[in-house]
């Protein structure tokens, strides 16, 4: 008799899980597969908080392409060297960055948004729509590491897409194709 | 609503004897297996193996799904971490995500063309044409397009090689070799003289004026060799009007062209501009289009294309131009060689020849008459290529002199390609025997395989003391080698192009070279210098590139007086062509002398054979290029093979089936193909394809097929390869070929409409079987129907001027990523193509007539494929197109079972996994499919997004015509229009709706928003043109 309560209970508590599970899923409380809040260790310990925070530096002197291309682009290391051949150029960091530079073999940076191959975001016309870098990207200028800030998910991007104000496609083949 | 009226049934379901257009012998023939095949449409199921018993196909299907759930259970994980490598110093010209163009130029042959080479990120990922370059204006070949995947063939070189042989040249060990010690060895051995070139057509005047610098102070002979010869076309101009050269054609100004035994739409030595120029007066639409009358053995491109096609022997060839002769000159007396003694004996010793070929030339000969000055007759290449090819060559050059052609149709600035030169290899291999040469180098061909197995040069090869040979792979003539110089492939070179017209253009590297390899002209450049040899500029120059510039400087640049030569230069390198550089005319006349050449010959009883090149791999020197291998054959659509083309009725005596094997005899060497039995070869014709059998060309070229040069006749110092006597015998031995035909059956409904000239004119598009329409037969008509407020995309192709060249094919396979799967998956229907060309033929298996569609996504306004899909994954979108969601396709294939053009495209395996350095040719635009996925053609929608997004940039509409997609921009004859059919400035607006344009399975109300539009054909009939049937219709 016992055994039956048991198997009830359990069959019950797992049904119940699952119940909650989907619940959570479709309603965006878990996420699986996206990388939200993804903050890989870099080779170099580089500060947005220092560098867009502090010192209020552009996102577009050192993203240089996000006007233009699909990618916004990692600066490439002359872009570093153009202040710090100057700047702290005693600093440990600044001198690996320096030896990269001259050697010509640049540095890995782990790669913090990803999205998969068959989303082909464009990031030229998000700009000139007006958004901010930080209506993706969080608060960058607050961070010490970079890390992601939203889900990225498909159906984050679609939100947006749907508000009327923001007129902006919703085909498939806006992204994918 | 009734639904009798909705339902229009197609009529002629049960094929022939009343559908007139048949794809394949089977069909015709209303084979049972035949039926079966149509009644399945698709030949790919999983559980399908090679025979149809469920052998390997189970076990690979279980191994399938286990890959599957193992894949399934890593799921949920993170995703792997990635890097990203920005640059150290961006060069300022490289944008991360924009391409850049770069304009060079590609010599293929005696055809070149001037491209752009797009490169992303340091890497030329594809070659499109230059619109700026008169040869092709922006157009291109499909070859062209093919060449990148050589850059990125993992079986190039890498570095210089040296062989270590034995005596005879059969004892080989391949080993790596520092440069310094192959500039030391050769140099050695230049020094001790008796060395000789071989040399293939340089159009480049730049290394041509190196070549001869370094002939000179080495002392060194130079002859001529190229893997698919034009000697008998350049010796015959030398008898008739002086100088070894070939002539420039102007189709675009003849309104008669005849072509006796030539492919010139295909595989002659100019076939983007010849088809652009030929169809260009098609394109006219008026009574005074052009009309093509072909005299062939084979069935060609060119002979497809016909208005009027004749079979004949390739030995009548000659029989026919002289034929034609006799009509005119003697019979009509209507040139103002009718008087002229020695002309008339010649002509008249042809007398019997020609009547004995049972055709009536006079027609034909009133024709010419009449448009005297504004016709072209030719002959050439190796379909013309018999034992009397040079007597050909002058009777037709006399024939074109009669009809005043030399001067109009005919440029008399008789162009001198670059690099052709009088000595032949036939004066080599003489040399070589004398002693008076031991050393060889050998650039830009490939003589051990192309040469005949019954010419003296593997003896005579064997002989030297040592052969340098500069090519990039271990193919057949590296083997003979002792160094191999291994040259850049041409996107890592620099080097100048002079077209045959006159036109000079820059060939620019696009990327580092990929390997330790050295262009050829730098290997010279280091050989004078090491000998310390060669005129001062040479020695001046630091390399290549410094001496190109150098004599761009003294010899080729225009002067411009208020400029100096680095803004030229930069001027020129960004234009890639020098305006206005073709070169002005000279007249020239005809000497009678010539005709002296010009005798019968023996009439030939028994098979005659030709070996012919094919559009796709022509030389064979880009066989090891999948996508070549994989395009199907314009007319036969076989793939991944050569083979011998029987004619029907020869088949039967030799009871011969599709795909036995044959072996053939020629001069008692022996070639074993399968047989392929092809409608309209001339009774008698069999025909070998060129380019495949390759030996040591790579990992994709190797194996396939068998080395058909080995069976031409080495007769005098020439090749010949066609009408040879050739004695056939058929083997046991059955294997499939990989034709691609039988795949995609319309069921014979009005899939391609053709009209005659003179309907045309009473009534255009007089022959469409339309079919109603209306709201009462939409779907999702009135309110619920789409609507198209911003762009709407759309195309139209133009079947009057489509030759099915297969350009656009190759294109949207370079664009798209498209893979090629191999020869066993294309004969169980897998191929990849987004972008098909299906061939119809007209008429009987005997003679038909042949018609050409190029059949790609119709993007349906009311899509069959779109509703049945259980995921939404192909769904519509507001501009007209149909997307393809690969990320959402489950893999069901429901789609395509409902597809009525059948153009979507099933991923079975991962045919997308591709080895290193192949992958860097991938358009990272597109997204690379893998396997399980359904794919189509999307109207390059990565390019409407591109360009709204630029236009969006800058604050502008999107203008007319802006861009267009991949298969439109490589159309040789812009058969292609693609653009916005909301935007009424746009050309595609224009000719949508035009009296002959219409809509393939109208009948469906599937509303394509792709149109076709009539083919015209200048003949009186149609060969079985089926009749505008009124039954069976509602209004």
């Amino acid at each position: 008799m016992t055994k039956k309560i048991m198997g009830a209970v359990v069959t019950l508590g797992l049904l119940g899980g699952l119940a909650a599970f989907i619940w959570a899923l479709t309603n965006n409380k878990v996420v699986i597969g996206y990388n939200k809040g993804y903050m890989p260790d870099q080779p170099i310990p580089f500060s947005h908080k220092l560098h867009a925070g502090n010192y209020k530096i552009d996102c577009k002197y050192c993203h240089t392409s996000v006007e233009v291309s699909r990618h916004a682009s990692i600066p490439s290391l002359n872009i570093c060297m153009n202040c710090h051949l100057v700047v702290k150029p005693d600093s440990p960091w600044i001198q690996k960055i320096a030896e990269a530079y001259n050697s010509g073999h640049s540095v890995a940076w782990q790669k913090v948004h990803l999205l998969p191959d068959h989303v082909k975001f464009n990031h030229a016309p998000h700009i000139k729509a007006g958004k901010d870098c930080t209506v993706c990207h969080g608060p960058v200028q607050e961070m010490e590491k970079i890390y992601q800030h939203e889900s990225m998910a498909m159906g984050w991007c679609v939100n947006c897409h749907r508000q009327p104000e923001n007129n902006a496609p919703t085909n498939c083949s806006t992204c994918h194709f | 609503m009734d639904s009798t009226e909705m339902t229009n049934k197609p009529e002629n379901t049960n094929a022939a004897p009343e559908s007139k257009y048949w794809m394949s012998l089977d069909q015709w023939r209303q084979d049972p297996e035949f039926a079966k095949l149509a009644e399945r449409e698709f030949l790919s199921s999983p559980l399908q193996s090679d025979d149809g018993k469920d052998g390997w196909a189970r076990r690979e299907f279980l191994k399938l799904m286990g890959a599957s759930i193992a894949l399934t259970s890593f799921g949920c994980v993170r995703r792997p971490a990635q890097k990203i490598i920005p640059y150290a110093k961006k060069p300022a010209e490289v944008v991360h995500g924009i391409p850049n163009f770069y304009a060079s130029s590609y010599q293929d042959g005696m055809e070149g063309l001037g491209i752009l080479v797009t490169t992303r990120d340091g890497r030329p990922i594809k070659i499109e044409g230059n619109p700026d370059h008169p040869a092709n204006l922006g157009t291109m070949s499909a070859r062209a397009h093919a060449s990148i995947l050589k850059l990125y063939d993992p079986d190039r070189f890498t570095s210089a090689k040296r062989n270590l042989q034995n005596e005879t040249r059969s004892n080989r060990e391949t080993i790596n070799v520092k440069w310094e010690d192959l500039d030391k060895a050769v140099v050695e051995q230049l020094q001790k003289g008796r060395a000789a070139m071989l040399l293939g057509t340089e159009m480049s005047p730049s290394t041509t004026s190196l070549m001869d610098e370094f002939a000179q102070s080495f002392n060194i002979q130079l002859y001529q060799y190229d893997d698919l010869p034009y000697d008998s076309m350049a010796e015959a101009q030398k008898l008739a009007y002086g100088e070894r050269a070939l002539p420039v054609l102007h189709f675009d100004k003849a309104r008669l062209v005849v072509a006796i035994n030539t492919d010139f739409m295909g595989t002659w030595y100019e076939p983007v501009r010849f088809q652009r120029d030929f169809m260009s007066v098609r394109k006219k639409r008026d009574q005074d289009i052009n009309r093509l009358v072909v005299f062939e053995s084979l069935l060609t491109l060119t002979g497809s294309n016909a208005d009027q096609r004749y079979r004949i022997r390739p030995s009548q060839s000659l029989a026919i131009v002289m034929g034609l002769l006799n009509e005119i000159v003697v019979t009509r007396k209507a040139s103002r060689y009718a008087h002229d003694d020695s002309v008339l004996r010649v002509i008249s010793a042809f007398a019997k020849g020609s009547a004995d070929l049972g055709l009536n030339l006079g027609e034909l000969a009133e024709e010419l008459i009449h448009n005297k000055g504004r016709s072209l007759v030719v002959t050439g290449g190796p379909l013309s290529d018999t034992e009397e090819a040079v007597a050909l060559q002058v009777a037709t050059s006399f024939l074109n002199a009669v009809l005043e052609n030399d001067g109009h149709t005919i440029d008399p600035a008789s162009s001198r390609i670059p690099g052709q030169r009088g000595q032949g290899i036939g004066e080599l291999l003489a040399a070589i025997k004398a002693g008076q040469i031991k050393t060889l180098i050998v650039h830009r061909c490939n003589p051990v395989y192309t040469m005949p197995a019954g010419s003296p040069l593997r003896e005579a090869l064997a002989g030297l003391e040592m052969i340098i040979y500069t090519g990039d792979r271990n193919d057949e003539t590296a083997r003979y080698a002792d160094y191999i110089a291994t040259d850049h492939h041409a996107l890592e070179n620099w080097s100048d192009m002079r077209t045959p017209t006159g036109v000079l253009s820059i060939q620019q590297p696009t990327i580092q070279p990929l390997y330790r390899t050295r262009a050829f002209q730098d290997s010279l450049i280091s050989w004078m210098k090491t000998a310390d040899r060669g005129p001062a500029r040479v020695k001046g120059a630091e390399n290549w590139y410094e001496y190109l510039r150098q004599n761009w400087r003294d010899q080729l640049a225009p002067k411009v007086a208020d400029r100096s030569f680095d803004d030229l230069w930069n001027e020129i390198l960004e234009k890639g062509v020098v305006a206005g550089s073709a070169t002005p005319a000279a007249s020239r006349t005809f000497s009678v002398a010539a005709l002296a050449t010009v005798k019968p010959t023996a009439r030939k009883t028994g098979f005659e054979l030709t070996l012919y090149p094919t559009v796709a791999l022509r030389d064979g020197s880009l066989a090891n290029v999948s996508w070549l291998q994989e395009l199907p054959d314009p007319v036969t659509k076989a793939t991944w093979d050569n083979y011998v083309m029987v004619s029907p009725r020869d088949a039967a005596q030799l009871k011969l089936k599709e795909g036995q094997h044959v072996t053939l005899t020629v001069d008692g060497r022996t070639l074993t193909v399968p047989a392929h039995i092809q409608p309209g070869l001339a009774d008698g014709a069999i025909g070998v394809a060129l380019g495949y059998g390759r030996v040591g060309a790579g990992q994709v070229a190797d194996g396939v097929g068998q080395n058909a040069y080995t069976l031409a006749r080495w007769a005098d110092g020439r090749r010949v390869f066609a009408g040879l006597e050739t004695s056939v015998k058929v083997e046991s031995k059955v294997t499939p070929l990989a034709i691609t035909q039988g795949h995609h059956t319309m069921e014979g409904r009005q899939i391609v409409v053709e009209e005659t000239l003179a309907d045309f004119l009473a009534k255009p598009g007089g022959g469409i079987h339309r079919h109603p329409s209306g709201p009462k037969y939409e779907m999702w008509g009135g309110e619920k129907g789409h609507k198209y407020v911003g762009n709407k995309w759309g195309m139209v192709v133009d079947l009057n001027t489509c030759t099915g060249c297969s350009a656009c094919v190759i294109a949207c396979q370079s664009e798209n990523n498209i893979p090629t799967v191999g020869k066993r998956y294309v004969i169980e229907g897998r191929e990849m193509h987004w972008l098909r060309i299906d061939r119809y033929y007209t008429g009987t298996p005997e003679d038909p007539d042949t018609v050409h569609q190029p059949m790609l996504c119709q993007h349906c306004e009311n899509a069959p494929c779109e509703v049945v899909c259980p995921v939404a994954a192909t769904v519509h979108s507001d501009e007209g197109t149909n997307d393809m969601i690969y990320n959402r396709c489950v893999g069901t294939r429901y789609c395509s079972n409902n597809c009525p053009y059948k153009v979507r495209r099933f991923n079975w395996f991962d045919f997308t996994q591709y080895e290193s350095p192949r992958h860097l040719a991938l358009n990272p635009e597109v997204t690379v499919r893998n396997r399980g996925v359904m794919e189509k053609c999307t109207f390059c929608i990565h390019r409407i997004r591109y360009h709204k997004s630029q236009a969006k940039l800058e604050d502008r509409p999107l203008k007319a015509d802006e861009f267009t997609t991949a298969c439109a921009q490589a159309c040789p004859t812009n058969a292609i229009i693609f653009g916005d059919l909301n935007n009424q400035e746009s050309a595609v607006a224009q000719e949508f709706n035009k009296p002959y344009s219409y809509s393939v399975l109208s009948e469906l109300n599937t509303k394509p928003v792709l149109h076709y539009q009539v083919s015209i054909r200048n003949a009186e009939h149609l060969k079985g043109a089926p009749k505008h049937r009124e039954e069976g219709h509602h209004s």
